[in-house]
């Protein structure tokens, strides 16, 4: 079998979205994915999916799995529409669709970072798209993150590595802070550290908000602490603060105010100087939902379409209204892989319908799966990039059934099943 | 209904662009096959509209829908999408997927498609999309039903471009402007702030006039109004440059806006939301309208044309790519912002906003729009629009019409509002102007769609699109206009007696503007030093080979 290369194709491995990769198909298996990270080999993989069919748990055609998969749907009494990851923008808007016809709760793994949505629903945002990032920061604040760890290209592609307009020789031409809350930490790569203590960090940006406002009273550790790291981003020209908007691997340290605490310093800092706050988001095209769900809907997340109009409900919680039984019927669209867990097990307990990469094999074991291939590696479409760019996806094998037509097929039996 | 022939019978016909004899003639208008003939047989389905108005469907030369920053838009303000909830329309086909959404200033895609044709207006401009973020735009416009959309790609504050005109390279920038039109699938050259909104992202705050210095020596406002203008005009664009000048919104700035009038003086230019540069007085110390001498040169100089951008009273959001205005607006009112630098290209700021009629500042610039009207001699040059949602939603165009219409109720409203700033203004001295059924349809279709250089919109006469909107006549021409009888789109007649019952698919209007391939190898070693996309994943639409 010969070998060829698809140039220039996107991955989703992170929210990154590097789309410089060649990914190098060795008969109907990747052989390589050039210029990726590790995680980004990780995604690619050989490209192997699995190609099932099932209802019940026999292996059906996909025509009874839709027909089986319609009419669980119709009679459903509070169905649930969850976007996982690893669907194209195509397929997201044709699964909005279908909450809308059936006046579903629409969900997506968005609704784990709710307090940071919603803080930038008070306050707004002081954001930069990450290639402005590179352009122009002087001083990048690693807040209780480390890039490295989940998002590993992000220093080698946007900050601090590569050079900019305003950063004419890459890395030499910025300052870098790592900030460590606790065992957060922030990037090992840097040129100063603060450590901060979990319990004293929306205090001490609280204190670096005032500093920048010039009504900072006080002092004291924290007090000292801030005073220094608000002294130097205001003397920078551009400050890039990077922090997760991801649940953190050290979960319950994660401050539910820690979102709005760093918009509000962000935006503080384009007095003095200039800042963007940069939020790092995973993969699969998470970010692509929350558009999708916003043009659509007008809301990102946690969408009811019950009342016949898109309502929103952020404090729901998907899990719970899972887990309380008010969900009686779930249409997964996407990959289970990238379902959080309380979700994953909640979805055991109710019949699920899942549409998506290796939904065969998904632990909550689905009423209907039908297989379907990775968005980016067997499915073309658009995607998002963390910072909202949207970026084509340039598919290097053809897959089992193609998502975006599955949902539309099962979109189409259920508008003529309601006339 | 069928698509393929209609009679509308009986009906007073308003289509300015095509004046034979007197506007407001009875006569028939048919149509077949999506456009406007000449004739039909006898037997062809017939619609009576004896009694009513017919003009061509609405053409929104200005507005913002679809893309990055209006979703940031959307986003930012749930509250104000809660408060608008719009059920799905009842559509007449079984088979269509009738869509809900929200509304407030930003509606949700299917809704301003649908809230658009209930307007009677059948295409829009989306009139700021970074070329970067043109992919998403057109994602948008795609769940954006019924009207026919092109979008404007924001030039001015771009690197590349800057880097050309810095080094005298005027063919390379009009190449590279062609290429990048054709890239994002847009329709037409947009400048906002010359040069000011890339002072603000390199950390500077603005530039405050024309000759500013933008990075290097070689480069001003001035010199970027002028290459792009020039290359627009080189190219042949239907639409010429549309220019969102400097100074936006700031007391005083009257004085840019004429200077970059004469600055182009010659060249066709089309000045947008020009009510937000027409303030005289003194930044910082004062406010007065200055749209009579802004307004004069307009009349006086056939090669220039604007949209007026009237502030209406209520909720707003205002919303451009001229991101340290937003950054000013957030300091003064404390209110939420979005900012965010877009790479290499241009920036984006939001601000929430409402405009009060007891709010001295507001109602001057509710005067200023309404001079810049109704002393406006060419109705063709100077078209209908309230820069949506910045000075208003496009939904209060129908109040927008009345107040042009009815010099009584103008009157009335005008005692009403805050009169600190507006003793002595033209408006405040009495303008007996009232803007004719004719004068509507001209700043509401066939201007907008001449200025666009849409040949088959605007008009019915034959061989254009068959869209069409029928009013039931009203003396209350607010309610007239806000609630059209029946609209036709392409043919299809998609509201039917005031109900929306059709939601065809809108097609999208682009211009692909020949350039030298060159340009491409520049700019593909461009992209590979400083860009965070591939060249070859930059473009939103297929490049012809």
């Amino acid at each position: 079998m010969t070998r060829t290369t698809v140039e220039h194709a996107t991955c989703l491995g992170c929210g990154c979205a590097c789309d410089d990769i060649a990914v190098v198909v060795d008969g109907d298996r990747i052989a390589e994915a050039r210029n990726s990270c590790a995680l980004g080999r990780a995604w690619f993989g050989d490209g192997s999916v699995p190609r099932e069919t099932r209802s019940g748990r026999k292996t059906v055609a996909p025509d009874v799995a839709l027909a089986d998969a319609t009419k669980l749907l119709a009679r459903a009494a509070r169905p649930l529409v969850y976007l996982a990851p690893d669907i194209s923008c195509e397929t997201q808007r044709a699964a909005v669709a279908i909450a809308d016809r059936l006046g579903a709760l629409l969900d997506s793994p968005t609704g784990e970072i709710a307090a940071g949505i919603l803080a930038a629903q008070r306050r707004g945002r002081a954001a930069a798209t990450l290639g402005e990032i590179r352009q122009r920061a002087d001083l990048v604040v690693f807040w209780a993150v480390d890039p490295a760890d989940r998002y590993p290209r992000y220093a080698s592609r946007y900050a601090v590595d590569p050079p900019g307009l305003q950063a004419p020789d890459g890395r030499k031409s910025r300052r870098v802070v790592a900030v460590d809350v606790g065992p957060s930490r922030g990037a090992a790569d840097a040129d100063a550290r603060v450590a901060i203590a979990p319990e004293d960090e929306i205090d001490a940006l609280a204190f670096m908000r005032a500093v920048v406002l010039g009504r900072a009273i006080g002092d004291g550790t924290v007090a000292r602490v801030a005073t220094g790291l608000a002294t130097q981003m205001m003397r920078a020209r551009y400050v890039a603060l990077v922090h997760d908007a991801e649940p953190s691997p050290h979960g319950p340290l994660l401050h539910p105010d820690r979102a709005e605490a760093l918009i509000a310093l962000a935006q503080s800092l384009n007095g003095p100087a200039r800042c963007a706050l940069s939020s790092l988001r995973a993969g699969g095209n998470r970010s692509g939902a929350d558009a999708v769900a916003t043009w659509q809907t007008g809301f990102p997340f946690a969408v009811d379409f019950a009342p016949g109009y898109p309502c929103y409900r952020p404090h729901a919680g998907v899990a719970g209204l899972l887990a309380q039984g008010e969900i009686d019927i779930a249409l997964l669209v996407g990959s289970p892989a990238g379902v959080p867990q309380a979700v994953a097990t909640a979805l055991g307990q109710v019949t699920t319908i899942a549409i998506g990469p290796r939904v065969s094999a998904a632990p909550f074991r689905p009423t209907v799966a039908i297989d379907t291939g990775v968005a980016g590696i067997h499915e073309g479409g658009t995607a998002f990039r963390m910072d909202d760019v949207a970026l084509p996806l340039r598919p290097a094998l053809s897959g089992p059934s193609v998502a975006a037509d599955v949902v539309r097929a099962l979109a189409v039996r259920l508008t003529r099943g309601r006339s | 209904m069928s698509k393929a022939r209609l009679r509308i019978a009986g009906a007073a016909v308003y289509d300015p662009a095509n004046a034979v004899g007197a506007d407001g003639a009875v006569r028939d208008v048919c149509i077949e096959d999506g456009r406007i003939v000449a004739e039909l047989p006898r037997d062809a389905p017939k619609l009576d509209a004896r009694g009513m108005v017919v003009m061509p469907g609405g053409v929104d030369i200005h507005s913002h829908i679809a893309g990055s920053s209006v979703n940031h838009g959307r986003r930012l303000l749930p509250e104000e999408r809660a408060a608008d909830p719009a059920p799905a329309p009842p559509l007449a086909d079984p088979d269509a997927t009738p869509r809900s959404g929200t509304g407030g200033t930003i509606p949700t895609t299917f809704t301003t498609g649908y809230r658009y044709a209930g307007l009677g207006y059948t295409t829009a401009m989306e009139a700021a999309v970074a070329p970067l973020a043109a992919r998403h735009a057109h994602a948008e416009l795609d769940d954006t039903p019924i009207i026919d959309a092109g979008l404007f790609a924001l030039l001015g504050n771009d690197d590349y471009l800057l880097r050309q005109i810095a080094a005298g390279e005027a063919s390379r920038a009009r190449d590279y402007a062609a290429w990048v039109l054709s890239a994002a699938g847009a329709y037409a050259i947009k400048i906002v702030n010359p040069g000011g909104v890339e002072r603000w992202k390199a950390g500077g705050r603005n530039v405050t006039g024309l000759d500013d210095v933008v990075g290097t020596g070689a480069v001003t406002p001035r010199r970027i109004l002028e290459t792009l203008a020039d290359a627009a005009n080189a190219l042949d664009l239907p639409h010429p440059v549309h220019i969102h000048c400097n100074n936006l919104g700031q007391a005083g700035n009257a004085a840019t806006t004429l200077e970059t009038m004469r600055a182009l003086a010659g060249r066709r230019a089309h000045f947008t939301h020009l009510q937000f540069h027409s303030y005289g007085g003194e930044r910082g110390k004062s406010w007065k309208s200055a749209a009579k001498q802004v307004i004069e040169h307009v009349n006086a100089h056939p090669e220039v044309s604007a949209d007026v951008g009237q502030v209406m009273f209520g909720p707003a959001t205002t919303l451009t790519a001229d991101a340290p205005v937003e950054y000013l607006l957030h300091a003064s009112s404390g209110k939420r912002w979005v900012n965010v630098d877009i790479e290499l290209e241009t920036g984006c700021g939001i601000v929430p906003y409402s405009y009060r009629e007891k709010a001295a500042v507001a109602a001057l610039q509710w005067a200023i729009g309404l001079e810049l009207f109704l002393l406006a001699q060419d109705p063709w040059r100077v078209v209908l629009s309230t820069d949506h949602p910045n000075g208003g939603s496009f939904l209060s165009y129908p109040e927008l019409i009345r107040l042009l219409m009815d010099r009584g109720y103008r009157d009335e409203r005008l005692k009403q509002v805050n009169q600190q700033l507006i003793a002595g203004s033209a408006l405040a001295d009495g303008l007996a102007r009232e803007y004719t059924l004719s004068e509507i349809a001209i700043v509401t279709r066939a201007g907008p769609a001449r200025l666009l250089g849409l040949k088959s919109k605007g008009h019915l006469g034959v061989g254009a699109d068959a869209d069409v909107t029928i009013y039931a006549s009203d003396a209350d021409r607010a309610k007239m206009f806000a609630t059209p009888r029946h609209v036709i789109k392409g043919g299809v007649l998609v509201v039917e007696e005031g109900q929306l019952r059709r939601a065809p698919t809108g097609r999208r209007l682009r211009v692909q503007p020949g350039y030298d391939r060159a340009v491409t190898r520049d700019l593909k070693r461009w992209f590979d030093g400083y860009a965070c996309v591939s060249f070859e994943n930059y473009p939103a639409v297929e490049l012809g080979a």
